[in-house]
């Protein structure tokens, strides 16, 4: 580690200048602004907490971020579940796999936004007409609600990554060495044994990146909130991202949006590396 | 070999990481340049607009122009309206890229942006600027901003399903009367072949906390948009009025109206006939006319908003502002205030405005030239005979109209709050914010 060569910096360069570019400088600048009167102008004063005070007796704020972790738990629950069960599905011999692995990928290739506006037809209208057909009540205004509107959210969501998340499930059981599961077998392991004492153990190290994964996409989601339902009914499905985007741009309030900004930054690592923390703990190694 | 190849590396590294380098900082730099004059005999003005339904037609304005006076270079840049411009504008100040002629909403932005807004007074065009139109831009007498246009709105009705309904619009000027005629509509609706009264879109915040709203808040606040912008609080003194008009709307629409937004309203509702009625303003025209140009035209006509002592009298206001940037060196200023002179005051530019941007002009002078489409007319009369209600939403505090009055409306709607607290918590939001 010690002695990189001046040609190891060298190639680095590049690479650390953008980051620092992008990243790393406007995050200093970002956290600096968080403690001033910033209106995206300029800055004339300098108030110290007074942001981070301010938005912890916010209640829209507070109802955003409980939202957005109740959500996230579901999310990725539901996601890992999904995607481990498409990915053993797909792993087996069957002739259409290649299909298959293809088609439940595939919405993931579709930008956010659109699949918002796709999803939203769904639920307004193509609910509404099969409620009206079927006479089943509980499908009209899925939008209109609170908790028919975060079902929604999960629906799209889960929709969407499951395809994803089985990719790196597959690639995982892939590596399973076949004479594992054989010996397993000769030792007379039923199907659901060899499932629960060979297959899941092995693939832990997927869990530990997929939940990674689910779990800060989970909490860093907006386009698709966006275009879903827009916060609505009263703001009551808006997301910690959408609630900061609009202190910042409709509230006009920059510092105290970037504020909240660095707190929810804080929640999501805090709460990404736990979870890595433990699930390498868990992990075992052949 | 081995080093060979590492001096190779080496060099590679170093010429690709100084190419991107200067890739980003050298091309905007440029522009920067030659906008500053000096040295260059050509002015260039930067113009960064809002306005995306009008686009095209301000390009050809502006190829137009730069015939006309070959010495003037102008770019336009525009993009989509509301949150994201003013996201998209203030990006461009903190980055450098400021540009020279731009567009504001009303009081709230033109005091933040007052440091940058050139003194207009001085143009041919803040002189035949209609009374009342420069409310919202005059600081101390300076003249900071040229009004876009005018915009009207009210409750757009289907003609030929009023006509079919036997209701004659000219009629209804109290609410009682609108009642009357949305239960008859409401009971006719079968033969009518309309699902509904009214398309309304709770989901859209706008629709009711901006429009809405105003026309039962104008009253208060003397019409007057800066009355509203230094009110400490607000008191709904037509508060019962207000939870009439949005019941009214809401009880007879295509439910659940909590999801139904403007395009369902506009494009799919209103347009294909299947409603009556919708609150909406001219700027609706160019979808209408999307949809089907024949009903557009023919059957699309205007009842004002009932509203107590106001009966007859639609709001009309103007929802935006040219400004010039004084940061700007002078020639540029110069010759921005010269093109924004010439597209409302010439001959050419007038022509452009009223047929090809289809607005409702807010300047004297246009007497005798025909308004695009009908809604517009409809609004240009009853601004010309002075029937008019003021826009005084923009003088409220950020984002209170849709965040606070929207949001608190949607939960009366859901059944969460009564109106009584609809009204209290509005009040609070507006005092918080105005302390």
């Amino acid at each position: 580690m010690r002695n990189r060569s001046f040609a190891f910096w060298l190639f680095l360069t590049p690479v650390i200048l953008g980051l620092s570019l992008v990243v790393i400088i406007p995050f200093i600048y970002g956290l600096f602004y968080s403690f001033t009167d910033w209106n995206g102008l300029s800055a004339t004063q300098f108030l110290g907490f007074e942001n981070y005070i301010k938005l912890f007796h916010e209640n829209e704020f507070m109802d955003s971020i409980w939202f957005t972790v109740k959500f996230a738990v579901v999310t990725v629950i539901l996601l890992n579940i999904m995607g481990l069960g498409l990915a053993l599905l797909v792993t087996r011999n069957i002739k259409s796999n290649n299909l298959l692995r293809t088609v439940f990928f595939m919405p993931n290739l579709i930008g956010g936004l659109i699949l918002g506006f796709i999803w939203q037809f769904i639920f307004i209208s193509v609910f509404g007409d099969v409620a009206n057909l079927t006479g089943i009540e509980g499908l009209n205004g899925w939008l209109s609600t609170t908790n028919t509107g975060f079902w929604g959210l999960v629906i799209l969501t889960a929709w969407q990554m499951a395809g994803y998340i089985m990719i790196i499930y597959i690639a995982y059981l892939e590596n399973i060495p076949k004479e594992l599961i054989e010996a397993a077998k000769i030792d007379g392991a039923g199907s659901f044994q060899r499932f629960k004492t060979v297959t899941f153990p092995l693939v832990a190290p997927a869990f530990t990146v997929s939940m990674f994964l689910t779990l800060s996409m989970a909490f860093k989601i907006y386009d698709q909130n966006l275009s879903l339902t827009n916060g609505g009914p009263y703001n009551s499905t808006q997301m910690v991202a959408m609630e900061i985007v609009k202190t910042a741009f409709s509230d006009n309030d920059m510092a105290y949006a970037q504020a909240k900004a660095v707190i929810f930054f804080l929640i999501v690592a805090v709460i990404a590396l736990t979870q890595v923390y433990y699930n390498k703990k868990r992990e075992v190694d052949l | 070999m081995k080093k060979n190849k590492l001096g190779l590396g080496i060099a590679s590294a170093l010429l690709a990481s100084t190419v991107a380098l200067s890739g980003c900082s050298f091309s905007s730099s440029d522009e920067g340049d030659s906008e500053a004059g000096g040295s260059s005999d050509k002015v260039t003005v930067d113009i960064f607009q809002f306005k995306v339904e009008f686009k095209d037609q301000f390009e050809e304005l502006v190829s137009t122009y730069e015939k006309e006076n070959p010495d003037v270079d102008i770019n336009v840049k525009t993009v989509g309206g509301g949150n994201d411009y003013g996201q998209a504008l203030k990006t461009s100040f903190s980055s450098g890229e400021e540009p020279d002629i731009f567009n504001v909403g009303g009081p709230t932005s033109v005091d933040e942006y007052e440091k940058y807004l050139a003194d207009l007074s001085d143009t041919k065009a803040a002189g035949a600027a209609l009374e009342g139109t420069l409310a919202g831009v005059d600081r101390d007498g300076k003249i900071l901003g040229l009004p876009f246009n005018q915009e009207g709105y009210g409750l757009l009705y289907n003609k030929k399903v009023f006509k079919d309904a036997g209701i004659d619009p000219s009629s209804i000027k109290t609410m009682d009367d609108l009642e009357k005629a949305v239960k008859t509509l409401d009971s006719k609706k079968d033969e009518l072949g309309i699902k509904a009264p009214f398309a309304f879109p709770a989901k859209e915040k706008w629709v009711m906390g901006n429009h809405l709203a105003n026309a039962y808040l104008a009253d208060e606040f003397d019409n007057d948009v800066m009355t509203a912008y230094k009110s400490d609080t607000v008191k709904f003194e037509m508060g019962d009025q207000m939870h009439r008009f949005l019941d009214l709307q809401n009880d007879y629409s295509i439910q659940p109206t909590l999801s139904l937004d403007y395009s369902q309203q506009v494009e799919e509702n209103f347009s294909l006939g299947k409603v009556a009625m919708i609150q909406q303003g001219n700027w609706v025209y160019n979808t209408i006319d999307s949809m089907d140009p024949d009903f557009a035209k023919n059957n699309v006509g205007l009842i004002p908003i009932p509203v107590k002592g106001y009966e007859g009298k639609i709001p009309v206001g103007v929802p935006n502002y040219w400004v010039v940037n004084k940061q700007s060196s002078d020639d540029v200023v110069k010759a921005s205030k010269e093109f924004l002179d010439w597209m409302y005051t010439s001959d050419e530019g007038k022509k452009f405005v009223t047929e090809e941007f289809k607005f409702i002009p807010a300047y004297e002078g246009y007497e005798d030239l025909e308004i695009a489409d009908p809604i517009s007319q409809e609004i240009y009369n009853y601004a010309k005979d002075g029937n008019t209600l003021g826009w005084v939403f923009m003088g409220a505090p950020n984002g209170w109209t849709e965040n606070d009055l929207g949001t608190a409306m949607q939960q009366y709607i859901a059944g969460d709050i009564s109106w009584d607290e609809v009204e209290k918590k509005a009040t609070e939001a507006w005092e918080s914010a105005r302390q």
